[in-house]
């Protein structure tokens, strides 16, 4: 009996082990990622418009109804990369993801940048470039260090009236989404 | 043969425990991660740029796109204030205070995250839209027939979640335990 309990008691550590082992195994498993689910991510330094969210349609990437959403990837790899436009005065927020879909960065427009997006994303490389002021960049713009290359930016615009829909997303539309110097 | 009934034993064990356990893990019951007010759930570190391994792993069994840590963060309920599961033949009243935020929006949504307002409806509820009392305290009725007060109106049959996202609520986002309080859900009776 006192063997027995021994042996369910090691199937509880190798349980704890085998748990373990699948937490820190599952983002590099998981067969589906982030990235797959966006539209037109194949693309580098193009805005793209995700579809409006509406009662009864698919949601695969649980976005809230009252946003228009643009979208751009950058790779990094070809230079540090700029988000820059101007936005309407209403609630917006603009956040950079890594491929895997973690948040690389955040902010709004309550953050003090107002009715402007300038945002300069960075490798770790080109930071130091630029503290030696080896990259030239226009004033002002937010500079954001990126630990990895491939990134996308989705730009969050609140639009609280439906009128006005159509008209954010030309506003989005008209965002600039590159390499800096390309 | 006492041995490999043993061996089988000790294997079915640590097969349950550490599927069970990394289930559990992903879901709201998720003691690591995790962060409960009343009926409520939050992942608060979905956001964050190094979030920690279960956490990490609930993002990559969602893959969908998290809101950073500045922008906001999103609670769901999948039951009552009660613990009995959101019904849609049901009436609830969500009831309370809302923590200090640029906004809010809550959404009713089916297990695959589908927007379940009707269609030519409203598709949510944004708070700075709801008629608030001096306390700044919100009510909002959520069913499928007509309700008194401000009506959410819902369609369909069987469960569903609510989901409340407070915008720029930073504050809150990093910091779990500041959250003290999020509106009750309360069932108001069933069809």
């Amino acid at each position: 009996m006192t063997r027995t309990a021994l042996w369910i008691a090691a199937g509880v550590v190798l349980g704890l082990i085998v748990h373990l082992v699948i937490m820190l195994m599952l983002p590099a498993l998981s067969p589906k990622d982030v990235w797959q689910k966006i539209p037109g991510i194949e693309t580098a330094n193009t805005i793209t418009l995700l579809d409006p969210v509406t009662p009864g349609s698919p949601n695969p990437l649980a976005l809230d109804p009252l946003f228009s959403y643009a979208i751009c990837r950058i790779d990094l790899s070809r230079g540090p990369g700029e988000v820059v436009g101007d936005l309407p005065n209403t609630f917006w927020s603009v956040a950079v993801y890594a491929r895997d879909g973690r948040v690389v960065y955040s902010t709004t427009n309550r953050s003090g940048t107002s009715g402007t997006l300038e945002l300069g994303v960075f490798n770790s490389e080109q930071t130091q470039l630029l503290a030696r002021q080896e990259i030239p960049v226009e004033e002002g713009l937010l500079i954001v260090q990126s630990p990895v290359d491939d990134i996308f930016a989705l730009i969050r615009l609140a639009a609280p009236y439906p009128v006005v829909r159509a008209r954010y997303r030309d506003i989005l539309s008209a965002l600039t989404c590159r390499n800096i110097g390309s | 043969m006492r041995f490999v009934v043993n061996l089988f034993a000790m294997l079915t064990v640590a097969l349950v425990v550490g599927f069970g356990l990394s289930y559990l893990a992903l879901t709201s019951w998720s003691p690591v991660g995790t962060m409960k007010v009343g009926p409520w759930v939050a992942w608060p570190e979905v956001g964050a740029p190094e979030p920690d391994p279960y956490t990490n792993a609930y993002l990559a069994r969602q893959a969908v796109l998290q809101l950073g840590r500045s922008e906001g963060i999103r609670f769901v309920a999948g039951t009552d204030s009660d613990g009995r599961a959101l019904d849609r033949n049901c009436r609830y009243r969500i009831d309370g205070s809302t923590p200090v935020a640029a906004f809010w929006t809550l959404i009713a949504v089916d297990a695959k995250g589908v927007d379940i307002a009707r269609p030519d409806g409203m598709a949510e509820v944004v708070g700075t839209s709801l008629p608030r009392p001096a306390d700044g305290s919100i009510e909002v009725r959520v069913s499928k027939r007509l309700a008194p007060g401000y009506w959410y109106e819902i369609t369909g049959e069987g469960r569903f979640s609510l989901v409340l996202t407070l915008y720029d609520a930073s504050i809150f986002s990093g910091l779990g335990s500041q959250v003290e309080k999020l509106p009750a859900i309360l069932n108001e009776g069933c069809a």
